[in-house]
């Protein structure tokens, strides 16, 4: 295109106009209440929005805005939109902004001495904190680690090691940890490839610098790995996902846990405990499991409780299907059948969708409430690898973080959207790499298979922000400060 | 005048075929050397491989994590591996050298532990001990051997029992009922009557099924089960022999056309067609072939994709999805889709699907091993270059 005709171009778009409406639901960024409609040259695109907005609000530092129309977030010019989905100029659009996200920067990274396969956040914020009467106050944060070495860790955020937990023969994990969760600030679960799920008491000194995490509870009845965990502390219960196709449901109290099952006891005369030198000279009491949901037909890699309805599970498996469980009477209540392996579960309930990571790269989004057969309702595509672990975004009721074999976590916006001919699918907003590579000088290479840079854990808190675990023996903290909006 | 390629039957494409490998997902970095085997275990969630470095490994699939590792031989490579087919037990099967050996890894429950050890401890004292030999018995070289208890190291590790043959094993494979598996001595030096094995494992007992030579092709290369039938394929350099063990009869001889055999595998009972009515060969000589053993001795297709010898063919096992690969030493493994139908006036339709690329070719070695995941789509590769690697 010449120079006269592009000319020509712009200065049609730029004459072609349409009539907005400009909400915000955050009270803090709100415009004043007398601002109406506003005419506008359909040729804005994003970045022209928000600096019209912040000009309205008279911002002393603008903030980047993000603009949604119909629930899917601007990602052309107005008037591109406006063609792609048939609206005509004449209609006033309503448009509604809310603060961009910022990539989250790298705050820290905690070294271990080998794979980091979870881990979990305490702070004001989490899940533990908020069940549990006492608080956890600012500059007081914990960061727990759960390793391929047996061992768990906890962290302050000026990455000392506080405590660590004991070795198999003080009663510890004889095998690699795969899952580890704060109960409340003074009870931690953990399980792993040793097949069971254990309970810890976490005392720390009044210094403040120093802590102890004892064994409580020894918990028996799976025949395989255990690849995940769920805790919900009023109900004083824990669900766990196993390798022998069954989600095991248990009591963190050992007054109300049934007796372990013989059988799956070590034997102290078994080949393997001989082996292992399995003869602990700590006596933790050993209990049994609740129930054992059976329906899976292969490993499961998920089990959660309902975010608003702990009276609810979901689980994933392998076998390609998400299910939901009755907690009260163990019944299978529904099964979901997809199309690739399920190797991660998170809930998102102000949107009343399951999201589930897959063998095929890709998170699939699930509303378990339609009965009907499987409606996969959006499909988030962008990792290269197992997509192996899921967390909510706590500022936003529509977004999470992924881990992946691809040596990344990403984030979403589920209003981050496009249609093609696969339906629905949303891309990343945001990717976090693995700052070991970038130290290695290696940020832009990609490892074949993720080697080396696997991610197995991530969480993500408000106040600490996310966590994330993996093969290269680190727990990497990522922040993207002081911006996120606070509320939606 | 109609153009004849309207006539023939419209291949699918690829992408109508989903799902097949594609991706590397997973790299297992260990190994010292070559890795010449490996096998996926039944529940899908271990991988065992085996080594020029004498070592046998166990390793999670998903994450590349090893758990267990034993060194069986400081001479000689482990040249394959197996596990035993079903749940009840988990017993892994490997040769190195002359021997072979029966270990139970330390990844599984009490129960099932004791369920395995039970299973190989039960023959211990059945076989009579031989009768003390005359100098010219114990030259013959016939006498089946007697299983062995392993050195204290290597029952320490988790290796239950040794069956030491004479000459060296380069292939094992189990029966699907998991208490026998037949191994052979390839060697050309091998004396024709102890070079393919049966052994069975509640008795441990080895037993020779052949006194001579399988005719027109050189010493025997691998041999494989019927899935369903009393029948045993043996392979030797030319030809693939199906026998009748009960009747001590040859029922079929499939002519490839093959100048050397390296592998072949015999079709699972599917919904559409019943197990062993179709073989897949791979041969050194780079030819892939698929026989419709009722159809011809000849092969209903010969396929050369390969710049390289052609190591190792394998169907997707189960029928679940319609899917064979090849390794090749070109450092590639090939996908193809082949159905078959329960028709026996229609062939298969093989269409390939994809060529998977990332092994370095090492000593003009390449992909020397592959197998599939029992439920999904995915395959494994065993490498010249020290790695093995888990496509999705
Ligand atoms: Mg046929």
């Amino acid at each position: 295109m010449d120079s006269l005709s592009s000319a020509a171009a712009s200065s049609q778009a730029v004459q072609r106009q349409v009539r907005v409406q400009l909400t915000s639901k955050q009270e803090d960024i709100a415009l004043p209440e007398n601002t109406g409609p506003i005419l506008v040259p359909t040729g804005l695109r994003r970045y022209a929005l928000s600096t019209l907005v912040n000009n309205l609000l008279g911002s002393d530092k603008p903030i980047p805005f993000e603009f949604l129309i119909n629930g899917t977030f601007l990602r052309t010019s107005i008037d591109e939109y406006l063609t792609a989905n048939g609206i005509s100029a004449e209609t006033t659009l309503e448009v509604e902004y809310v603060r961009a996200l910022i990539p989250p920067l790298h705050i820290a990274s905690f070294e271990h001495d080998d794979w980091v396969s979870s881990t979990d956040i305490l702070s004001a914020t989490s899940p533990a904190a908020s069940w549990a009467s006492s608080a956890v106050s600012q500059g007081q944060e914990r960061i727990l680690s759960g390793s391929y070495d047996g061992l768990l860790r906890v962290w302050d955020m000026s990455s000392q090691i506080l405590a660590v937990s004991p070795a198999p023969a003080e009663g510890g994990h004889s095998a690699s940890i795969k899952a580890a969760k704060f109960v409340t600030p003074n009870q931690i679960a953990s399980a792993g490839l040793d097949r069971t799920v254990r309970l810890w008491k976490y005392v720390e000194n009044d210094d403040g610098f120093s802590g102890k995490i004892s064994p409580q509870l020894e918990l028996f009845g799976h025949k395989s790995g255990i690849n995940s965990l769920a805790v919900h502390a009023p109900l004083n219960r824990v669900l766990s996902a196993s390798n022998d196709h069954t989600v095991g449901f248990w009591s963190t109290k050992k007054s109300d846990a049934p007796a372990a099952p013989e059988e799956a006891l070590p034997s102290k005369a078994s080949k393997s405990s001989k082996r292992r030198k399995l003869n602990p000279s700590v006596s933790t009491p050993q209990r049994g499991p609740l129930a054992l949901f059976s329906g899976h037909t292969a490993p499961v890699s998920a089990a959660i409780f309902d975010a608003k309805d702990s009276t609810v599970g979901y689980s994933t498996s392998w076998d390609h299907t998400l299910r939901t469980w009755d907690l009260v009477t163990s019944a299978l209540v529904d099964t979901r059948t997809t199309s690739h392996s399920l190797l991660s579960l998170e809930h998102l309930p102000e949107v009343h969708l399951l999201a589930t990571g897959t063998s095929a790269r890709h998170i699939t989004l699930i509303d378990p409430r339609v009965s009907a057969a499987t409606v996969a309702a959006m499909t988030l595509r962008g990792h290269t690898n197992a997509v192996v672990t899921l967390s909510r975004d706590p500022h936003s009721t529509y977004g999470l973080i992924s881990g992946s074999h691809d040596g990344t976590c990403r984030i979403w916006d589920i209003r981050s959207t496009k249609t093609d001919k696969d339906g629905v699918v949303g891309e990343s907003v945001y990717t976090i790499s693995r700052k070991s590579l970038e130290e290695e000088g290696k940020a832009d290479s990609k490892r074949v298979g993720g080697e080396g840079v696997k991610v197995f854990g991530v969480s993500w808190d408000k106040t600490v922000g996310i966590v994330s675990a993996g093969e290269d023996k680190r727990l990497q903290i990522n922040r993207g400060e002081g911006v996120l909006p606070s509320k939606i | 005048n109609i153009d004849p390629e309207s006539l023939l039957p419209k291949l699918p494409s690829p992408e109508e075929l989903k799902p097949f490998p594609t991706t590397c997902a997973t790299v297992f970095r260990g190994h010292k050397g070559r890795v010449r085997s490996l096998s996926v275990d039944p529940s899908g969630v271990w991988l065992a491989t085996g080594g020029d470095d004498g070592t046998v490994r166990v390793w999670e699939l998903l994450t590349g994590r090893q758990l267990w590792s034993v060194k069986v031989s400081d001479e000689e490579a482990v040249n394959v591996v197996r596990w035993r087919p079903g749940k009840e037990a988990v017993v892994l099967a490997a040769a190195s050298g002359d021997d072979i050996f029966l270990a139970v890894p330390p990844i599984v429950d009490p129960e099932t532990e004791k369920a395995s050890l039970e299973l190989l401890d039960a023959g211990w004292g059945y076989a009579a001990p031989n009768p003390a030999l005359s100098a010219a018995d114990a030259n013959k070289t016939t006498t089946p051997p007697q299983w062995i208890r392993p050195s204290s190291t290597l029952t320490e590790a988790g290796v239950c029992a040794v069956i030491p043959l004479k000459y060296v094993v380069k292939s094992i494979s189990w029966h699907r009922r998991g208490d026998y598996f037949v191994t052979v001595c390839p060697g050309s030096s091998t004396p024709a009557s102890v070079a393919i094995s049966i052994h069975t494992v509640s008795k441990h007992l080895t037993q020779f099924p052949f006194r001579r030579r399988i005719k027109g092709g050189g010493p025997p290369q691998t041999a494989h089960f019927h899935p369903s039938k009393p029948i045993l394929f043996v392979a030797n350099q030319r030809t693939i022999r199906a026998y009748d063990l009960s009747r001590q009869l040859l029922v079929k001889i499939l002519q490839p056309g093959a100048r050397w055999i390296s592998s072949f595998d015999i079709h699972p009972t599917s919904s559409t067609a019943s197990g062993g009515d179709n073989v897949i060969i791979g041969s050194y000589d780079r030819r892939l072939l698929w026989h419709d053993v009722d159809l011809s001795a000849r092969p209903y297709k010969t396929l050369r994709y390969h710049k390289k010898a052609i190591r190792a063919v394998k169907f997707h096992p189960g029928g679940r999805y319609p899917l064979f690969a090849d390794a090749s030493d070109d450092g590639s493994l090939q996908i193809f889709h082949g159905s078959v139908t329960g028709d026996m006036l229609s062939n298969a339709s093989i269409v390939p699907l994809k060529v998977l690329k990332g092994h370095k070719i090492t000593g003009e070695l390449g992909v020397l091993d592959l197998d599939w995941h029992p439920r999904e789509a995915w395959c494994v590769s065993a490498g010249a270059d020290g790695t093995c690697r888990l496509w999705m």
